[in-house]
């Protein structure tokens, strides 16, 4: 079994790592980092709780290697917050009650926000769409709909 | 009522800073260090064998393989209301997935691998799928020893058939009614086994520590009761299991009672002193934890020419998979409250669970009510038509009115119904016909009522606990679950309130933890702000007696003139004032110092309904077969693709009697959440092959809604009908929200296009062939 | 058996060149199988269907994440260029803008990150959305082996599911699209069980331009999806549409033609008559559209 040395940055820290062929970035995060906020929900790529940053764009985390990342940046939901300020989004979500049990958030919060990042003032569609990937089941989803807006009307991510 | 400070306002979930953070933490985000073993399921490929040999051998030559355990080293058997479940299966399988071993090593890809290499020798046996073929006198036999398992005494199974639970509701004569009716309706509806489909699926970790001490992990509704079942069953003293359990990511009735956490202990008892982990894959989630039971209901109903309706005869068989441990409650439910949110004078209800070679069935959302609604709904519309009746008129003289007798015998307590019909039919425009937004596309719309009562052992008991920090601030301690409903927000707002200090000054003790959470029966049926709500208002209002008692004697003044206003203790009558802060803990000195009163403040309170009786098993009978009663009505307003059949749903209106809001928005959290969640289920279904096999355990093939799926406007409304024994008249909504939502959708399609559908799931293509069909 | 919690163990090679990975494909044969974005590959092997010993992640190789649009020679779309990139590559946006929409269809945003053009054509499955554009847009699948280079047209690309005219130790570098016709334009039509997001039910892509040397004056392209073992053109119903006057009678027509030459099965996601009657329907939704663009 091949294994691999990996330097990445993950929410802003460098990390010196060795990661076998097959194991993948969400297992990476969550068993080797101690990182638990992106979750794995499905190990397919379908229902986007894992969803991190990888250089600036959502990936499912469980779709992709560890050593993949060898060089690369990686954010997951424990990055968005500086300082211990919440991000516009994060507040919103709270404004909203865009949370119920919790477990697609940090995902969502993760798309949501490279959303409006290439797209800041998105349509009621747009945002509907970047989200398909992130599966709730609890919220029926208009919450966090809503949420979006008003971080994008309150100036982006 | 005085002003409320906390109840009733839209106050910010207690959870919801942690839960945006990422740092909230679920049962597989606890960290367990080098010594975490993995264990893996061997799960039986065939519906229905017995088991003739099982071969250990090589798994246990794989490398880092610890332990692989059967059923024959857990000879009991485990189940909330009737014990019929093997810990692992060790004579015999009844579904396609039933664990017959477990494998331990020390990482989920080598227990895996290992797994496969477990060689199962089976025999075939015939199997059953359909619970109409089921309860046939020749049907192959799940449960030969049927009469030797342990049952509670209200289930009542039929031992030498595969009838784990049969109810009956008799009231009036049904027979001599006919006569009377004016129009009558006689449908069979089905539907399918459908999964919860929570976004976190089972996880359970245990470490048996070689004194005995056990600790279970585990993400769950019930932590007292997976504490009470897995102990019995594996013969486990209480005080020995501890179950901590962190947030749920997501529960709707399928991480109540035991799942997979049974199995999770029983392979750490194979590793003593190592923590094992058991989580379940997203495909496992689908077919090896539990279902939604699948449904067959005759449903016969009629009514005299004003509408009124005068009898219902109806039979429900349930396909309750292939255990029924949980399941047969549902029945019971399905059966007490079989005739639907309606005064009808003569009934003829009986209601089965039945065994069948399909994944074990079991409470989800509705606890059997969203099954039964979906005949019911469609049947009272198709009532309606006949006797030219317009279905709001029907529902609004017919559904069931505070203070009327209902079918069990039981004087129907508080509740308004009509408020809530009046409130979506306004919504949607009722009565108005309006244009569909393309020529090829038909619009229509439909509505539907529901009720719901908590189905619960009669006893179920909740209690809490208030305590204080030195500043004054609140622990509140419950054994309820988050399970993102709320609970933990509901329970903190009821302290503050009943406490008279702020919202903010509260803190909900979690992970709820056996050792130290108070009890809490389960976290189920809708149940948990009214029972735990009235155990935590008692444990404030206690922790509150005990101050006013404390501060009255220090101001020699009467208790009874003393409040709790915004953290300080007030006098009406000396208009004195003293904070909280410091006397909660420390007590009071006395004048000059000569000696303390008081000492730290522990409120502690409980709750239990005492009232709820036994129904006759012959008749249903009884003087209150249930506590209450959530009642609400959804409408639809729809649209149909007629080149496709796909449906575009414009407006879902519901409106449910929540006697208090506790928190208007987590309310209409729930009933926006909850009209999405029937919205989706109205499509889904589990598949399978002619052998009982799982043809779609994955996201691939199993689809739920998703954010572009919603429809363009969920609307929501809160009637508040104070309940008698509810905190400040407060009642459940968790599960109301999606009882009718399939039913209304399948009225509004029926208004659209002019056909009904008996079965779900719906589907594009089924509408599609109805509406060709129709035409050719 | 059920899909398997993690992926199985193998061995990941970055692979630095082309002839690296043919000569990892010559040596290991099945046991070998080139990656780029995995959204298939690993599904696959977590469910058991194939077990490589060796993944060669070829993203690396130069020029495979390229988009290189010549007004010329028209477009080459390396085989590792993900979804996302080929919706929003302005040439691919302004020239191929059918391409776009079929790469824009496919599952999530997240997943459109990873998922490559190559991979979702390589797998040759039924459903995949990017297939009945690249037929209808004549593109050509460049594939680079013992032999070095050649070239083949998508038609004769798909052989079955998951069967591809792919040699053993080759592997697809890139799709060449050549230059659209003056005045085309194209729409790709798909249905799904969810809104946005699902695979193809059926997938229906109508491509039409002027042509004078058309009876009708103008020529169409339909490609299909998830009706057949393989993405297909609709050949026949093509012909109708350069025979005929365009206009409703003659897209009625020929997407009644469309639906006759679909073969799809039953399976668990629909039936084959149902799919059958979605063909005809998204054809005639798809010329329509696109007649409204050409008129």
């Amino acid at each position: 079994m091949g294994m691999h040395s990996i330097t990445v940055t993950v929410n802003g820290e460098k990390e010196y790592l060795e990661v076998p062929s097959h194991m993948t970035l969400l297992q990476m995060l969550r068993e080797k980092l101690a990182i638990t906020g992106p979750k794995n929900g499905c190990s397919a790529g379908e229902c986007g709780a894992c969803t991190v940053l990888l250089d600036g764009e959502p990936v499912n985390s469980c779709m992709v290697l560890a050593v993949e990342v060898d060089g690369h940046e990686v954010v997951t939901v424990e990055g968005l917050a500086k300082e211990g300020q919440l991000t516009p989004l994060q507040q919103a979500f709270i404004e909203h009650n865009a949370v119920q049990c919790g477990f697609c958030t940090p995902g969502m919060l993760i798309s949501a926000e490279a959303l409006l990042k290439r797209n800041p003032h998105p349509t009621e569609e747009e945002i509907k769409e970047a989200l398909v990937g992130n599966l709730c089941r609890c919220t029926g989803y208009i919450r966090i709909i809503r949420a979006v807006q008003t971080a994008a009307e309150k100036g982006g991510a | 009522m005085a002003e409320f400070s906390s109840v009733g306002k839209n106050v910010p979930r207690v959870d919801v800073f942690e839960k945006v953070t990422g740092s909230a933490i679920y049962a597989d985000d606890r960290q367990f260090g080098a010594g975490l073993y993995y264990g893996r399921l061997v799960r039986s490929p065939y519906a229905h064998a017995l088991i003739k040999k099982i071969d250990v051998s090589k798994a246990l030559e794989v490398p880092g393989v610890k332990a692989v355990v059967t059923g024959k080293d857990f000879p009991g058997r485990i189940g909330l209301y009737l014990v019929d479940r093997p810990i692992f299966a060790a004579d015999r399988v009844r579904y396609v997935g039933d664990p017959v071993a477990g494998v331990v090593a020390v990482s989920e890809e080598i227990a895996e691998e290992a797994a496969r290499l477990v060689e199962v020798e089976y025999e075939e046996l015939p199997a059953v799928f359909d619970p109409l073929e089921a309860i046939k006198p020749d049907a192959p036999l799940l449960h030969p020893d049927l009469g030797s398992y342990k049952v509670a005494p209200f289930i009542h199974p039929v031992p030498g058939t595969n009838i784990s639970e049969h109810f009956k509701l008799r009231r009036g004569d049904v027979e001599s009614a006919w006569s009377q009716c004016a129009a009558i309706v006689e449908e069979e509806f089905r539907l399918p086994q459908i999964q919860h489909v929570p976004i976190e699926t089972h996880v359970a970790v245990a470490i048996w520590e070689p004194s005995g001490e056990v600790t279970l992990w585990t993400s769950s509704q019930s932590p007292f009761a997976q504490r009470d079942l897995i102990a019995q069953s594996l013969g486990i003293p209480h005080g020995n299991l501890r179950v901590i359990s962190p947030y749920v990511g997501g529960g709707f009735g399928g991480k109540a009672g035991v799942s997979i956490e049974v199995y999770a202990v029983a392979m750490a008892r194979a590793v003593m002193g190592h923590p094992v982990k058991l989580r379940m894959t997203r495909e496992e989630e689908f077919v090896g934890t539990t279902v939604r039971q699948s449904l067959v209901a005759h449903v016969k109903v009629g009514c005299d020419a004003d509408g009124n309706l005068l009898a219902m005869e109806v039979s429900y068989y349930f396909g309750g998979g292939a255990y029924n441990d949980y399941g047969v409650n549902i029945a019971r439910a399905a059966g007490y409250s079989c005739t639907g949110p309606y005064y009808i004078p003569n009934v003829k209800g009986d209601s089965y669970c039945v065994y069948t070679n399909q994944p074990i069935g079991s409470a989800m959302r509705g606890f059997g009510m969203p099954e039964i609604h979906w005949g019911l709904e469609q049947a009272m519309d198709q009532l309606a038509e006949k006797i030219g009746m317009d279905p709001v008129e029907f529902r609004r003289r017919n559904c069931v009115k505070t203070g009327q007798i209902i079918a069990t015998g039981m004087t129907m307590p508080n509740v308004d119904l009509v408020a809530c019909i009046d409130k979506v039919a306004k919504a949607v425009n009722w009565g108005k016909k309006e244009p569909p937004s393309a020529p090829h596309k038909k619009r229509g719309k439909g509505l539907a009522i529901m009720w719901k009562a908590p189905a619960m052992p009669p006893n179920p008991g909740s209690s809490a606990i208030v305590r204080f920090n030195e500043d004054a601030t609140v622990n509140v301690e419950i054994g309820a679950q988050e399970l993102g409903q709320g609970a933990f927000t509901v329970a903190a707002q009821i302290a503050a309130e009943a406490l008279g200090v702020p919202y903010d000054w509260v803190r909900v003790s979690a992970p709820i933890d056996t050792k130290y959470s108070p009890y809490e029966w389960q976290t189920v049926a809708s149940r948990i702000t009214w029972s735990m709500g009235n155990a935590v208002k008692a444990a404030a209002e206690d922790a509150k007696r005990q101050i006013l008692e404390l501060v009255a004697e220090h101001w020699d003044e009467d208790p009874e003139d003393l409040d709790i206003k915004d953290g300080k203790v007030i006098s009406y009558k000396s208009e004195r004032e003293l904070s909280l802060k410091g006397l909660v803990v420390y007590g009071l000195p006395n004048e000059d110092f000569e000696g303390w009163k008081g000492g730290p403040i522990v409120g502690r309170g409980k709750f239990m309904p005492t009232y709820v009786t036994s129904l006759d098993p012959e008749t249903g009978q009884g003087t209150r077969a249930v506590v209450h009663y959530t009642v609400g009505a959804q409408a639809v307003d729809l649209e149909v693709d007629t080149e496709t059949g796909q449906v575009e749903i414009i407006k879902i209106a519901s409106a449910y009697d929540v006697g208090k809001a506790i928190n208007p928005d987590l309310v209409l959290t729930q009933i926006e959440g909850g009209a999405v969640h029937g919205m989706s289920s109205t499509f889904e279904a589990l598949k399978f092959d002619e052998k009982g096999r799982p043809l779609n355990p994955s996201f691939v093939d199993y689809r739920i809604a998703t954010a572009a799926d919603i429809p363009k406007e969920i609307h929501g409304d809160i009637v508040e009908t104070p309940l008698e024994d509810g905190p400040w008249g407060a009642r459940g909504i968790g599960e109301h929200v999606m009882v009718q939502t399939a039913p209304a959708i399948a009225n509004a399609i029926y208004n659209a296009i002019g056909v009904r559908f008996n079965e779900l799931p719906l589907s594009a293509e089924k509408i599609f062939m109805a509406m060709r069909e129709k035409e050719e | 058996m059920l899909a398997r919690p993690g992926l199985p163990r193998f061995d990941y090679v970055r692979a630095e060149t082309a002839d690296e990975v043919v000569r990892l494909l010559q040596e290991r044969g099945e046991a070998a199988r080139p990656f780029m974005g995995g959204t298939d590959l690993f599904v696959r092997m977590r469910d058991g269907v194939i077990h490589p010993q060796v993944v060669v992640d070829v993203k690396y190789l130069p020029g495979i994440r390229d988009v290189v649009y010549d007004a010329q020679a028209g477009l080459t779309v390396g085989a590792a260029v993900t979804m996302n990139e080929v919706a929003r590559h302005p040439d691919v946006v302004a020239h191929y803008p059918l391409l776009a929409e079929a790469a824009n269809s496919v599952a999530s945003y997240q997943l459109r990150n990873r998922a490559t053009l190559g991979g979702n054509l390589c797998n040759a499955s039924p459903a995949a959305d990017t297939a009945p554009a690249t037929l209808v847009l004549e593109g050509r699948i460049v594939l680079y082996g013992p032999d070095g280079e050649r070239e083949v047209p998508a038609t004769e690309f798909f052989l079955g599911p998951g069967k591809t005219a792919r040699g053993p130790a080759e592997i697809v570098t890139a799709i060449r699209y050549p230059l659209p016709p003056k005045g085309a334009a194209g729409r790709y039509l798909k249905l799904g069980r969810n809104k946005v997001g699902d695979l193809s039910i059926v997938g229906v892509a109508v491509f039409g331009f002027p042509d004078e040397t058309a009876p009708s004056g103008y020529r169409f392209r339909i490609g299909l999806a998830s009706v057949a073992p393989v993405p297909l053109r609709a050949t026949a119903a093509e012909e109708i549409l350069a025979e005929e006057p365009p206009g409703e009678e003659t897209f009625v027509k020929a997407a009644e033609e469309a639906m006759n030459e679909a073969s799809p099965i039953d399976d668990v996601r629909a039936s084959a008559a149902y799919r059958k009657a979605m063909v005809r329907a998204l054809t005639l939704r798809g010329l329509r559209a696109v007649w409204e663009q050409l008129a």
